[in-house]
């Protein structure tokens, strides 16, 4: 099929001036051609519809000030890559990896020297460019983003940190694809850091596809702190192949209103996927997180943890959903969502859903809300805290297990301090 | 001298009314015990004191240092100088025992004179020898699948720590073994002081072996009915509190008696 790229001239110019191969382009032009028959998808309880969610301005190149990052606060990290909305900023401790064959490298770079890998694998396996609108709006409009590779039997032992940071100084959509791609047998820590500067009204849509081979082992962590204006649909993908496994860990520490959908699909045998969230929803915000994990594989293991908070106004929607497909035998879907609210005003809602089409399987569920315990809320004041930090505390006990459960203890640690910011922020508000 | 006085004080909860005029004053550098059968509202009067939100007073006024209190939230009057050993300690899993108490003493000090935490330490290590307590006991989270023995400890460990002007002890005693009363009795011992001073509940004369009181209050139905020196602990040993009911001519019934 060819495509005349004079119709799109917003494309055309795109390509033109960051030298995008063709047949990316051409994929773009797919995409929002089938974006007109496409619908948005719905997410159980999460009414988020008429939010300006939908990718409406053109696609533009924008570069942004490396400047703007001169008073940001970045971890440092032995393997890490910083990019300043469609910009790359910093790159370190790559060309060491790159010795091991693994790839980390920038959208851009990736569609020129790593067309076979994209084409195969991007919007692909896991997740499909004509799922629904908000898909085929992604692809058409995707501006920045990362591939990693890791080569079969590779064990990496230091993570590798990206910083994405939106640039919300301009009046610019954010359109970032992840691909992390684990060969078999590999391992690799990976942990996201999702952020933005400016408030300027913007939407973002990030798409992260985890694909891992058979008998691979991904820690994918992630640090979420979109701003107050910043309206999100994040969507994160696990495909598993034989034997493969994903820790999820997510700390939804937004600001803005955003869409979570947080899929694992078990595909072969013997996969596990851990989904780990923690969500703090403050100000007049609302989160709504969808995760789901679907068992095709026998004796696969999907487990999901979800625990949030909200203060003043905010809603926190956590839909838990396992599903079991028929012919899984062996499979276990357990989960569990609790939301803790702090102030009347503020909504929670968790729904645990299992679909069970296999006998030969385990399934268990449990959801709460419920309000900050006041014996704990007293004692603690009683020793002469002040309220506002024994609340924090009692919501350090409540995030605990979820906390604890992280494979890793640098990111419990900044997850630590990213909660307790975003809590004392939010408790501003109360 | 610090004083602490309590001025016809009633108090319910849910609507019932439990406290019925209570009148009480103490200064630093005094122990004082509260005694009483089960239901008399001994508790209700610790809580209220402490600032529990669950009871409400409905008249009276309690003073310290003569700043009337009873508007002041929990953390206030914490600062202000008062404590309150609970009989049923809350658990916490989101901090650690010594974390926890580091943080109740630095909410006490201006923000530029926080505690070094050497000095903290210091002052932990040698509060918790007193008390028998193991070191572990410090890095686990606060009261977190501590026994009841454990708790009690714990509690007498915040009070040291914290070295508040006066220390309410509610039921200090409940659930302890003789060794463990002891202990307890050694933390509470070596707190005495004129900078000091404690009101001491218990339904048993035992504890007050152990920690002499100077003043021993008799609470019935709601109020205080008859006060005395220790010696008044060791008569309602022997004859207990239906016989003190009965001299004093009060027409109560005793929660545990028959009927």
């Amino acid at each position: 099929m060819t495509i005349d790229l004079q119709k799109y001239p917003a494309i055309a110019a795109y390509a033109a001036q960051t030298n995008e191969p063709a047949w990316f382009s051409e994929l773009r032009v797919k995409a929002l051609q089938a974006a007109a028959d496409l619908e948005l998808p719905t997410f159980g309880k999460i009414r988020y519809q008429r939010w300006p969610v939908q990718i409406k301005r053109p696609l533009a190149y924008q570069a942004s000030d490396p400047q703007l990052l001169s008073d940001v606060k970045l971890q440092s990290a032995k393997h890490i890559i910083i990019q300043l909305g469609q910009t790359t900023v910093r790159q370190q401790g790559l060309t060491e990896l790159a010795a091991q064959g693994v790839i980390v490298c920038d959208w851009q770079t990736a569609l020129k020297e790593h067309p076979e890998l994209i084409k195969k694998y991007f919007m692909q396996k896991a997740i499909k460019y004509d799922q629904d609108l908000l898909t085929a709006q992604h692809v058409a409009g995707v501006t920045s983003g990362l591939l990693v590779y890791v080569p079969k039997n590779t064990v990496l032992n230091e993570p590798i940190t990206s910083y994405f940071i939106q640039d919300a100084t301009q009046k610019q959509d954010c359109v970032h694809h992840v691909i992390l791609l684990a060969d078999e047998n590999s391992e690799v820590s990976y942990l996201e850091n999702l952020t933005t500067i400016g408030d300027q009204p913007t939407t973002a849509s990030i798409v992260v596809e985890v694909i891992a081979k058979a008998g691979s082992h991904v820690k994918f962590a992630s640090v979420d702190r979109l701003g107050a204006k910043t309206t999100t649909y994040l969507n994160r993908r696990g495909h598993l192949d034989d034997d493969a496994k994903i820790d999820w860990s997510m700390g939804m520490m937004n600001d803005g209103n955003i869409v979570g959908d947080f899929d694992s699909d078990l595909i072969g045998s013997g996969s596990h996927a851990e989904v780990k969230v923690i969500a703090i929803s403050t100000g007049r915000q609302v989160q709504g997180i969808d995760t789901r994990v679907t068992n095709y594989g026998k004796h696969t293991i999907g487990h999901i943890l979800q625990h949030g908070v909200i203060l003043s106004r905010s809603s926190l929607i956590f839909n838990g959903i396992g599903h079991i497909i028929k012919g899984a035998k062996g499979a276990n879907a357990q989960q569990e969502s609790r939301i803790l609210m702090l102030s009347k005003k503020a909504k929670g809602d968790a729904n645990p859903v299992l679909l069970i089409d296999d006998n030969d399987v385990q399934a268990g569920h449990a959801a709460s809300i419920g309000r900050v315990n006041a014996e704990q809320l007293y004692y603690l004041m009683s020793r002469g805290l002040p309220q506002k930090i024994a609340e924090r505390l009692v919501i350090r006990g409540f995030l605990g297990p979820v906390l604890e459960v992280i494979p890793s203890d640098s990111i419990r640690e900044q997850l630590r301090d990213t909660i307790e910011r975003k809590l004392v922020n939010g408790q501003r508000d109360e | 001298m610090s004083t602490l006085e309590v001025k016809n004080l009633h108090v319910t909860i849910e609507g019932k009314k439990i406290l019925k005029g209570v009148n009480l004053v103490m200064h630093t550098g005094e122990i004082h015990a509260i005694m009483g059968p089960n239901g008399t509202g001994k508790s209700t009067l610790s809580e209220t004191i402490m600032g529990n939100p669950a009871y409400k007073v409905t008249q009276g006024e309690i003073f310290l240092d003569g700043k009337d209190i009873l508007k002041m939230p929990v953390d206030e009057r914490a600062r202000a100088g008062l404590f309150l050993a609970m009989q049923y300690p809350a658990e916490i899993p989101g901090i650690t025992n010594a974390e926890f108490i580091r943080g109740a003493i630095n909410a006490r000090r201006p923000q530029d004179d926080q505690l070094p935490i050497r000095q903290f330490l210091k002052d932990l290590d040698q509060a918790m020898e007193v008390l028998d307590m193991t070191e572990e006991m410090a890095e686990r989270h606060l009261n977190e699948g501590f026994s009841g023995g454990e708790k009690k400890r714990n509690e007498i460990l915040q009070l040291m720590m914290i070295k508040p002007k006066f220390a309410i002890l509610d039921e200090i005693d409940s659930g302890l073994d003789i060794d463990a009363l002891k202990v307890v009795s050694r933390g509470v011992n070596q707190m005495r002081g004129p900078e000091f001073g404690s009101l001491i509940i218990t339904h048993y004369q035992r504890l007050l072996n152990y920690i002499v009181p100077d003043v021993v209050h008799v609470m019935m139905d709601g109020r205080i009915v008859k006060q005395g020196g220790p010696e008044l602990a060791k008569k309602l040993e022997d004859e207990g509190y239906a016989g003190l009911r009965d001299e004093l001519g009060l027409d109560i019934k005793l929660v545990d008696e028959d009927a």
